[in-house]
């Protein structure tokens, strides 16, 4: 309203704190999640280190030479837990996550529908069908960056923390043994296509994700969806750190087969840094998504366990205007009591499906705003 | 204090849909309409309604607080942005929380879609599509100001009440000039609409 004194906004009035006094409240409560967020991943990173020392047999078989990376992961498990506990402290997360892992630890569930919690994060985690409802191209380009990347940690996570380990059969060779935590796995002889094959693990990644990266940057600069409202940080740094990595680790590869080893040391610390600095920044750029995603899978299942226990009369929330199902009922209240926990008064609206509440309010604005619309 | 914005007149609106023909043009979500027309009292007048995103500033976009994956962001300018695909997990808490009936959801695609001011022509200072195809000026961009010089005696209003909570947005309704209360969002409890009862109130199934 232009020209006159405001009335009250936002809370509802009445329940409307002094403004000094719910600052502080939110300054305080804020002070209480970093902290607690800070032991979490603390503790997080401190069980890491011991789980590197004892995986890696007491740092016998840890590579110093990999100490870069390695440190880096315990860097990157205190960004992601630390991100992690302030993200799901926040009122609407933290209300998903427990009922995502109650529908996900409920025995009742799992009596009765065995196969949905595989099955769920093998769709929305592993194949990520949702992004072929997007797009068939965004899919196949996700999919390749996902493997890939899947691929390459599992590879190099376990190598930097000494976990893994090769070993010669025999002083004679060419056998050679594959060892997890000292442990033999496997052998294999190193000329043959498995051999050439766990060699060249990282190659077939990079390759899939310089792929599946290459047209994501391509859409970036082409597509008028994506361009709206992008972002260089949040948007190309992602693509072009997996660049680097991807690129800078093939150019290694190819400094040894057709350089004898040709500027390696600089291609090695360049590459290094790259992963490094990356796996800094993966806790709160576009990368946070990998560790987001699986609420996907808990807020399915708590919609979907919610909707088997009776019947869709019981279980879906009708409109109370029009009738027609907005949601599931505990999804609907889980809501409302977000909202009250945000002191969204209006909670009640939540119970009206879009079309009607947009039809509450033109009918008042007909009835008591311009009457008649005139 | 309102800068540039949309503001909405259902009193001048037609029900064309050129609003919504023109939404489906915009570059950030082309092919998909995210303006809402409806017809409030169908059948009984020709009153139509368009509604395009509200921005709410305080609160500021409940959508967004209630969104347990962060994905709706606010832009500096005060745009409440679609929800990141990348972070949208399809929860549709955002749909059931906007007390103006805005988001749209693909649960096939597991994403939330709606009105972002066509931040792709508001951000170059260029008027959103619908304002800019719509024929009776029902939706109007620009600053007060210029809406008041077109509109002698006019004022707006970006208050809504809802229920005893008030909403104030950064998109405007345009009011007549002696209104001082906030924009009723609409009553609740509904026992009969148009003459006919609601469901749990005699509704027939």
């Amino acid at each position: 309203m232009t020209g006159t004194a405001p009335p009250p906004q936002g809370r509802p009035i009445g329940d409307r704190p002094a403004e000094d006094d719910a600052a502080q409240v939110v300054a305080s409560a804020t002070r209480a999640t970093a902290v607690r967020a800070s032991l979490v991943a603390a503790a997080a990173s401190v069980l890491l280190v011991v789980a590197i020392v004892l995986g890696s047999r007491l740092l016998r078989d840890f590579d110093s030479a990999l100490v870069p990376y390695a440190v880096a992961t315990v860097f990157l498990t205190f960004g992601v837990v630390y991100r992690y506990v302030v993200w799901v402290s926040a009122p609407a997360a933290r209300r998903m996550f427990v009922q995502g892992w109650k529908a996900a630890l409920s025995w009742e569930n799992l009596k009765r529908s065995p196969a949905a919690l595989p099955r769920m994060a093998a769709t929305y985690l592993g194949f990520q069908k949702f992004l072929g409802a997007r797009s068939h191209a965004r899919w196949a380009a996700h999919q390749l960056i996902f493997w890939g990347c899947l691929l390459a940690a599992a590879i190099t996570f376990p190598l930097t923390w000494g976990w893994f380990t090769f070993t010669s059969a025999d002083a004679a060779g060419p056998g050679y043994e594959m060892r997890l935590w000292g442990l033999r796995l496997f052998g294999f002889d190193s000329g043959s296509f498995l051999g050439w094959a766990l060699y060249h693990g990282l190659d077939l990644a990079a390759v899939m994700v310089i792929g599946g990266a290459g047209y994501f940057l391509w859409r970036r600069m082409r597509d008028r969806a994506a361009t709206t409202g992008q972002r260089f940080g949040y948007d190309f740094l992602p693509l072009l750190a997996l660049l680097t990595i991807s690129v800078t680790g093939l150019l290694l590869t190819f400094s040894e087969m057709f350089l004898h080893g040709g500027g390696y040391e600089f291609l090695a610390i360049l590459h290094m840094a790259s992963v490094v600095l990356t796996l800094v920044y993966l806790p709160f750029g576009k990368f946070f998504h990998i560790v987001q995603r699986p609420a996907a899978v808990g807020m399915q299942l708590f919609k979907y366990t919610a909707r088997r226990r009776g019947s869709d009369a019981e279980e879906l929330q009708a409109c109370r205007r029009c009738g027609q199902p907005i949601d599931t009922v505990a999804a609907v209240d889980n809501l409302r009591a977000t909202m009250r926990d945000l002191h969204l008064g209006f909670d009640g609206w939540a119970e009206y499906c879009p079309r009607c509440k947009r039809v509450l309010r033109g009918n008042a604005y007909l009835s008591n705003v311009k009457r008649g619309f005139k | 204090m309102l800068g540039r914005t949309i503001f909405i007149d259902p009193g001048r609106c037609i029900g064309c849909q050129a609003c919504v023909s023109a939404c489906r043009e915009c570059d950030s979500h082309r092919g998909k309409s995210m303006i809402h027309l409806d017809y409030p009292d169908e059948g009984r007048t020709v009153a139509s309604l368009p509604t395009v995103c509200m921005h709410c500033e305080d609160p500021v976009a409940p959508c967004a607080e209630v969104c347990p994956a962060e994905a709706i962001l606010i832009t500096a300018d005060g745009v409440v942005q679609e929800a990141d695909p990348t972070r949208c997990i399809g929860c549709a808490n955002c749909v059931n929380a906007c007390p103006f009936g805005v988001p749209k959801i693909d649960l096939e695609a597991k994403l939330q879609m709606k009105c972002n001011l066509c931040y792709d022509r508001t951000s170059y200072g260029l008027a959103p599509m619908c304002a800019t195809v719509c024929p009776t000026g029902a939706l109007f961009y620009g600053t007060v100001e210029e809406l008041q010089a077109e509109r002698p005696g006019v004022d707006v209003s970006t208050m809504f009440a809802f229920g005893d909570t008030v909403v104030s947005t950064g998109v405007a309704m345009v009011v007549p000039g002696e209104r001082r209360t906030p924009v009723p969002g609409g009553t609740l409890n509904l026992i009969e609409v148009n003459g006919r009862p609601t469901p749990g109130n005699g509704a027939r199934a």
